[in-house]
């Protein structure tokens, strides 16, 4: 499963996680808003169970077109159900490192290279049953590139000029 | 203040966790079922704490307008695109394709609502995002 140079990306692809990062930004500004009315902790909450119940609504829809393969895939193990644990946990964690003197501009950028660092050993190692990943030179430049773009823009940007 | 670097660096790595596991669970079922487990899974461990320190359904919330409740929607789309992807481009693309995303959207948003503060920086962000972005669609 290892890719030792990983192939050029989809453009396609590129688009779609792209345009999900546009679907986070709004995510973040409903929530945020709810969580003024509230507090952090109730918007979670809530966007958890409308969520819940738009994925059933969504899969109830989509149901004529689900996927029918030939041969049966694999088990998922237990622990890939409690993806959701770790998000319930990570709203815990940024509403207290957003209330501390790191602010959302500090809370952002550490998330920021958390997730990144985690990612990269997620890939080297193929963690949690996903594939193996090798970046080449051309991928740690495009890293770099977007990487002091978001910095720039959480540190001496957005609302912060 | 070691203890809010170590949250807020600890958050990012469970942003990453939590698409890892989607993204193993969306493999053996499909994306959407993945994210409809993400969200009933999140909605319960929050309802035992929220019934345990209490607090869960504060008084204003009656008052919050109705779009403030499309968020978890939003999210559903949001965490079936990653279980999605990650399978497909990785981890690391994944989560540098989403965060530049963001960032732009971000800067977009801030100008349609007419916040103009701190532009010069903005706009060269966005410039190295997309710079970034275009390297990795060269042919080499």
């Amino acid at each position: 499963m290892t890719t030792p140079s990983a192939p050029r990306l989809n453009p396609l692809h590129l688009l779609a996680a792209f345009g999900t990062g546009g679907l986070l930004t709004l995510m973040v500004h409903f929530n945020g808003e709810l969580a003024r009315y509230g507090n952090a902790l109730f918007s979670s909450w809530a966007a958890h169970g409308t969520g819940t119940v738009a994925a059933l609504l969504l899969l109830a829809v989509l149901y004529p077109w689900r996927a029918r393969k030939v041969g049966a895939k694999p088990n998922a193990p237990l622990w890939a159900y409690l993806g959701g644990i770790s998000g319930a946990i990570t709203v815990m964690l940024t509403s207290f490192a957003v209330n501390s003197p790191l602010a959302l501009s500090g809370t952002l950028a550490l998330g920021l290279a958390g997730q990144v660092i985690f990612s990269i050993v997620a890939d080297r190692w193929g963690l949690f049953g996903l594939p193996m990943r090798r970046p080449d030179r051309r991928d740690l430049a495009a890293m770099v590139l977007i990487l002091a773009g978001s910095a720039l823009i959480i540190l001496f940007g957005r609302g912060n000029g | 203040m070691t203890l809010p670097i170590l949250f807020a660096c600890l958050a990012g790595v469970l942003v990453g966790v939590s698409r890892q596991v989607n993204g193993r669970l969306s493999l053996s079922t499909s994306p959407l079922i993945a994210s409809f487990w993400n969200h009933l899974v999140g909605f319960g461990a929050l309802s035992i704490l929220g019934l345990s320190i209490g607090g869960l359904i504060p008084t204003g919330a009656a008052d919050a307008p109705w779009h403030a409740y499309l968020g978890g929607s939003i999210g559903v789309v949001f965490v079936a695109a990653g279980s999605w992807l990650i399978a497909r481009i990785g981890a690391v693309n994944t989560a540098l394709l989403v965060i530049g995303g963001q960032m732009v959207s971000g800067v977009a948003l801030d100008l349609l609502q007419g916040v103009s503060a701190g532009l010069l920086a903005s706009v060269l962000g966005v410039a190295l995002i997309l710079a970034g972005m275009a390297l990795t669609q060269r042919r080499r």
